[in-house]
C-alpha cells in the first residue's frame, strides 16, 4: 500500500509508467472492494467505463477509493451531528451510508467541530449571496461528495435564482445520484425544497454518474485532469457571479494539481465576474499535534498532500492571492484565512454559542482547541464593488 | 483472595480481561476497602502523583516502567481511569486490583469520569459491552466509582527534591553547590535530567535558576524563567520586615500539606474539612461541591469565572493563594487537563496540572508525566502537622501584578520530581485491528 502511495508521489505528473506488476494484485482488491460498497444502478458498465478509461491514471486507484471514502466519513460525522442537534439538515441521513441503521454516534468534540465547518461555510455562502444583487448566482462545490447544501440552501429560499454544480469522482457522483433518484429523497427534495429530481429537465447519463439540469448539475470529473484536459465543465457561466467550494478536497491533491485547478478557474473567469473562494481543509503539520495527524492518517492511506505547501494561516491566505484573489483593489478582491478555533472563538454569537454548549457536555476543551487550530477556513474574492460584505467576515488581519 | 487477586493482577498485566465472576468479587471487595477511606485520603510522602490515565493501558505500564512497580512505589491516582481509550476495562481493572490486593502503597480518587453518565458518552459503557456482551461489569464498576475518596492530602513531603533512584548515579555530578537548592527537576523516562529550577533565596539576593536541556522533550514553557533581580524583590517586605527573615534562617525542610483532586477547588468549600462533610456515595451530581472538585479548572482570571465544560468552576490565583494559605496548604496537585508537556505549574507554583496519557487519544501528540514528592527525614519520621506554624514560608503572588498588596507568606512548595515519558512504543502497544472512525474531519 505504501509503495503504491509512494510511486503516486514520486510521479505526479502522470507521464511515465512506473507500475511494477508487484503491486496490481493491490489495485485489484481494491477495485472488488468498490464493487462491493457501490450503489444505484448502471454500475456494472460504469465499472468497465473507469477500467477502459483509468488505465492511463491507473496508479493513482488505491488512493483514490481511499479518498473518495473520505466521504462516507464526512457524511456519518454530519449525521452525528444533525441528530445531536447542531446541525438542521433534513437531507443528512438519507444522503449518508448508513441511511437505515443507527447513527454512528460522534464524540461533542467531533459534533462541535463538524458543526463549525458547516456553519462558516454556510456564513461564506450567505455572504456571497447577499453580497451579489438579486440576480443569479452560481455555486460550484469541489469534492462536493454527498453534500447536501445544495438542498439546504433551496430549503431555506426556495426562489433563490441559483446554478449549482457538484464536481467528484464519478464513483461518488454515480453512488450521489442513485440516492437523489431514489423515492424517499425525491419526496423529501420536493417537499421541503421545491425540487423535482424527476422533471422533465432533468437528464442523467447513461451510466448514471452525470446530473444535469437547469438549476443542479452533478459532473463526474478527476480534478486533477480537469486544467490539463481543458475541458469545460459544462453549464458553468462565466458571467455569473459565483462561489467555489473546496471543503477537504484540494488537499488530497498533488500541490501541482491543487494549484493547476485554482489557475483554471482563476482565468475561466473573467475578471470582471464577481468571483470568490473558499477552502476548508486541514494546516499545521509541524507541531505535535499536527505531526501526529499525518502519521494517522497515512496509516490509514490518507495522504494530505498539499499539506506541507500550505501549511499555515499565512500560506494559505498567499495562495488565494497568488491565484487571482489579490486584495490590491480597496474592497474589490482580498483573501483572508483562520483557524476554527478562531471561527468558534469569533463567528459564533454569543447566543449560539450558548446554544451548543448546551447540547452536550463537552469535557475535551484542550483537545478541541488543539483539533480546532488544525482546521483552517480561507476564502477569497474579486470583482466586488464597494459594500460587499467581505471586509466584515471577522479574520485576524488587521483591517 | 491474595491467591485471586495475585491471578488477576497478572492476566490484566498481560492486558486480558478477567472473568465476569472475578470482576464482581474484586468489586466487592474493592468497595469494602475504599468505603473505609475518607473523602479525603492521607497519604505519606513519599508519593507519585499521576493524572489521567482514560484506559490507555499500554502507557499505564510505561508509567509503572518509569515510576516502579507497585508496591515499590506508593502511587496517588487522580483519577480518569476510564473513557477514551480503547483499555478502559483492563486499567481500570488493574489499578483496583493493585488496590485490593496493597491498599497502602495504592491511592485512588474520582475523576470526572468515574461516572455512570460520562462512561455513556465516553466510550467506557460501550467497552464493556464489547468486553462482555451485557453491562453487568460496567454495572460493578460504576458501584466502586461511587465509593472512591474525592481527594487525598499528601502529608511529610519535604522542600527537597527526593533522592533519585540509585541507577542515576550520573545525576549526582550535576548537583548544583551545596548553597542552591534544586526546588523541582524534570527528568526523562530514563532518568535524565532535562531541567531544573533552582529555588529562590528571599533573605539573600541570590535568586537563579539553570536549565539544562538536552532532549526532544521540551521543558514547560511556565518552569521558572530567572526574574528580572529587582523585579520580585521590591514587592518583598524583606527589609522592612527583619521578623520575615527568621522565618528562613535556618531553613527547615517543613512544607505545607499538599491537596489532591481531579479538578480544582469549589466556591462551596473553603477548607479542607468541608471536603470531608460530603456525602461521595452517589454519581457525580450536575453541580454542587462534589462536582467542582472533578470538574473545575485553574484559569487566568481573578475569582471564580463559569466553566466552559458545563459544569464546575474556573478559578483564579487568587483562590488557590488563600485556599493554600488557609488550610496550611502549599500545593494544589490535580489532573483533568490535557497539558502537552504532561506537566504545568501555574500561579507561582501554588497548583500544578499533572497528566499522565501520552498521546492522548492516540491522537494529541502530548507527552505524559508523573510527579514524585519525596519524603522529609528531618522530623525523625514524624509528619508535620498540616496546621503546624512551625514550617518554612515563601511568599505567593510576587509577580508584581498586584504591587505586592497580594503577597501571603505560604508554606514553602515541596521539592518535585517530573518524569516525563512519552507513549508506549508501537510493538507493545497492540492497537486494535479495526481503528475506529471519526478521529479527523475529512
Ligand atoms: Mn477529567
Amino acid at each position: 500500500m505504501l509503495q503504491v502511495l509512494q510511486i503516486v508521489r514520486d510521479n505526479p505528473t502522470g507521464s511515465q509508467f512506473l507500475m511494477s506488476s508487484s503491486t496490481i494484485p493491490n489495485l485489484n482488491a481494491f477495485r472488488r472492494g468498490q464493487r462491493g460498497r457501490g450503489r444505484g444502478s448502471g454500475r456494472g458498465v460504469g465499472s468497465s467505463h473507469s477500467g477502459a478509461a483509468g488505465l492511463g491514471h491507473g496508479r493513482h486507484r488505491p488512493h483514490d477509493e481511499i479518498i473518495q471514502n473520505t466521504d462516507n466519513d464526512a457524511a456519518t460525522s454530519r449525521l452525528s451531528a444533525v441528530e445531536a442537534g447542531y446541525l438542521e439538515d433534513p437531507f443528512a441521513r438519507l444522503l449518508s451510508a448508513d441511511e437505515d441503521g443507527p447513527v454512528a454516534r460522534r464524540l461533542p468534540l467531533m459534533n462541535r467541530g463538524t458543526y463549525l465547518r458547516t456553519a462558516s461555510i454556510d456564513r461564506i455562502v450567505d455572504t456571497f449571496l447577499s453580497s451579489t444583487g438579486h440576480g443569479c448566482r452560481q455555486i460550484i462545490s469541489l469534492g462536493a461528495g454527498s453534500d447536501t447544501r445544495y438542498f439546504r440552501l433551496k430549503h431555506k429560499r426556495q426562489n433563490l435564482a441559483i446554478v449549482y454544480h457538484e464536481v467528484d469522482f464519478e464513483a461518488n457522483t454515480r453512488r450521489k445520484i442513485g440516492r437523489l433518484r431514489s423515492p424517499p429523497f425525491a419526496d423529501k427534495a420536493k417537499t421541503l425544497a421545491g425540487v423535482d429530481m424527476h422533471a422533465s429537465d432533468v437528464r442523467l447519463s447513461e451510466d448514471g454518474s452525470t446530473l444535469r439540469s437547469s438549476e443542479y448539475n452533478i459532473h463526474p470529473q478527476d480534478l486533477r485532469r480537469l486544467p490539463r484536459d481543458n475541458a469545460d465543465l459544462t453549464g458553468v457561466d462565466k458571467d455569473l457571479p459565483t462561489l467555489i467550494i473546496s471543503e477537504c478536497c484540494l488537499v488530497y491533491l498533488p500541490p501541482e494539481d491543487a494549484d493547476a485547478v485554482l489557475r483554471y478557474f482563476s482565468q475561466l473567469f473573467p475578471s470582471t465576474t464577481p468571483l470568490a473562494i473558499v477552502v476548508y481543509e486541514p494546516i499545521r503539520p509541524h507541531d505535535s499535534f499536527g505531526r501526529t495527524m499525518v502519521r494517522n492518517l497515512m496509516s490509514r492511506g490518507i495522504q494530505l498532500q498539499t499539506l506541507e505547501k500550505y501549511a499555515g494561516l499565512a500560506e494559505q491566505q498567499e495562495r488565494l492571492k497568488t491565484y487571482g484573489f489579490r486584495g490590491d483593489d480597496g474592497t474589490g478582491s482580498g483573501a483572508e484565512a483562520v483557524d476554527i478555533n478562531f471561527i468558534w472563538q469569533r463567528w459564533t454569537p454569543p447566543e449560539e454559542k450558548e446554544r451548543v454548549d448546551g447540547l452536550e457536555w463537552m469535557d475535551e476543551l484542550e483537545e478541541f482547541v488543539l483539533l480546532a487550530k488544525h482546521y483552517c477556513i480561507c476564502w477569497g474574492w474579486r470583482g466586488y464593488g464597494e459594500g460587499s460584505g467581505w471586509k466584515e467576515l471577522p479574520s485576524s488581519s488587521p483591517n | 483472595m491474595i491467591n485471586v487477586c495475585c491471578r488477576a493482577i497478572a492476566q490484566l498485566r498481560a492486558c486480558r480481561p478477567i472473568p465476569e465472576p472475578q470482576v464482581r468479587e474484586l468489586c466487592y471487595k474493592a468497595r469494602e476497602i475504599l468505603i473505609e477511606e475518607g473523602n479525603v485520603v492521607s497519604v505519606h510522602a513519599p508519593v507519585t502523583i499521576c493524572g489521567d490515565i482514560h484506559g490507555q493501558f499500554h502507557d499505564l505500564m510505561e508509567l509503572f516502567r518509569v515510576g516502579g512497580d507497585v508496591p515499590d512505589t506508593n502511587y496517588l491516582f487522580m483519577g480518569d481511569f476510564v473513557d477514551r481509550g480503547f483499555y478502559s476495562l483492563e486499567s481500570f481493572l488493574l489499578l483496583l486490583c493493585l488496590k485490593v490486593r496493597y491498599p497502602d502503597r495504592i491511592t485512588l480518587i474520582r475523576g470526572n469520569h468515574e461516572s455512570r453518565q460520562i462512561t455513556t458518552v465516553y466510550g467506557f459503557y460501550d467497552e464493556c459491552i464489547r468486553k462482555y456482551g451485557s453491562a453487568n461489569v460496567w454495572r460493578y464498576c460504576c458501584e466502586v466509582f461511587d465509593y472512591l475518596a474525592l481527594g487525598a492530602l499528601v502529608l511529610g513531603a519535604t522542600t527537597d527534591v527526593p533522592p533519585a533512584a540509585s541507577d542515576n548515579e550520573n545525576t549526582q555530578s550535576t548537583l548544583p553547590p551545596e548553597d542552591e537548592e534544586v526546588e523541582s527537576e524534570v527528568l526523562n523516562a530514563n532518568g535524565d535530567i532535562l531541567s531544573k529550577t533552582l529555588r529562590r533565596r528571599f533573605a539573600g539576593l541570590s535568586m537563579m535558576s539553570h536549565h539544562t536541556n538536552s532532549s526532544r522533550i521540551s521543558p514547560a514553557p511556565d518552569v521558572d524563567v530567572p526574574s528580572p533581580p529587582d523585579h520580585p524583590a521590591s514587592s518583598l517586605p524583606l527589609q522592612s520586615s527583619p521578623s520575615s527573615q527568621s522565618l528562613f534562617t535556618p531553613p527547615t525542610s517543613t512544607t505545607g500539606a499538599v491537596l489532591c483532586v481531579h479538578g480544582g477547588l469549589s466556591p462551596l468549600i473553603e477548607t479542607v474539612d468541608k471536603i470531608r462533610l460530603i456525602d461521595r456515595k452517589q454519581e457525580v451530581p450536575h453541580e454542587g461541591a462534589m462536582c467542582d472538585l472533578l470538574w473545575s479548572d485553574p484559569d487566568e482570571i481573578e475569582g471564580w469565572g463559569l466553566s466552559p465544560r458545563g459544569a464546575g468552576f474556573l478559578f483564579g490565583a487568587d483562590i488557590v493563594r488563600h485556599f493554600n494559605h488557609n488550610n496550611d496548604l502549599s500545593l494544589v496537585a490535580r489532573a483533568h487537563q490535557l497539558v502537552m508537556e504532561g506537566y504545568k505549574e501555574m500561579f507561582d507554583k501554588t497548583i500544578v496540572t499533572v497528566w499522565s496519557a501520552p498521546n492522548y487519544c492516540y491522537r494529541c501528540g502530548n507527552v505524559a508525566a508523573i510527579l514524585e514528592l519525596g519524603e522529609d527525614g528531618s522530623n525523625g519520621g514524624c509528619i508535620a502537622r498540616a496546621n503546624g506554624d512551625q514550617g518554612r514560608r515563601e511568599p505567593v503572588g510576587t509577580d508584581g501584578s498586584e504591587g505586592g498588596s497580594g503577597v501571603l507568606w505560604n508554606l514553602a512548595s515541596p521539592g518535585r520530581r517530573y518524569r516525563v515519558f512519552e507513549a508506549a512504543p508501537q510493538g507493545t502497544r497492540g492497537m486494535p485491528a479495526k481503528k475506529p472512525v471519526g478521529e479527523y474531519f475529512l
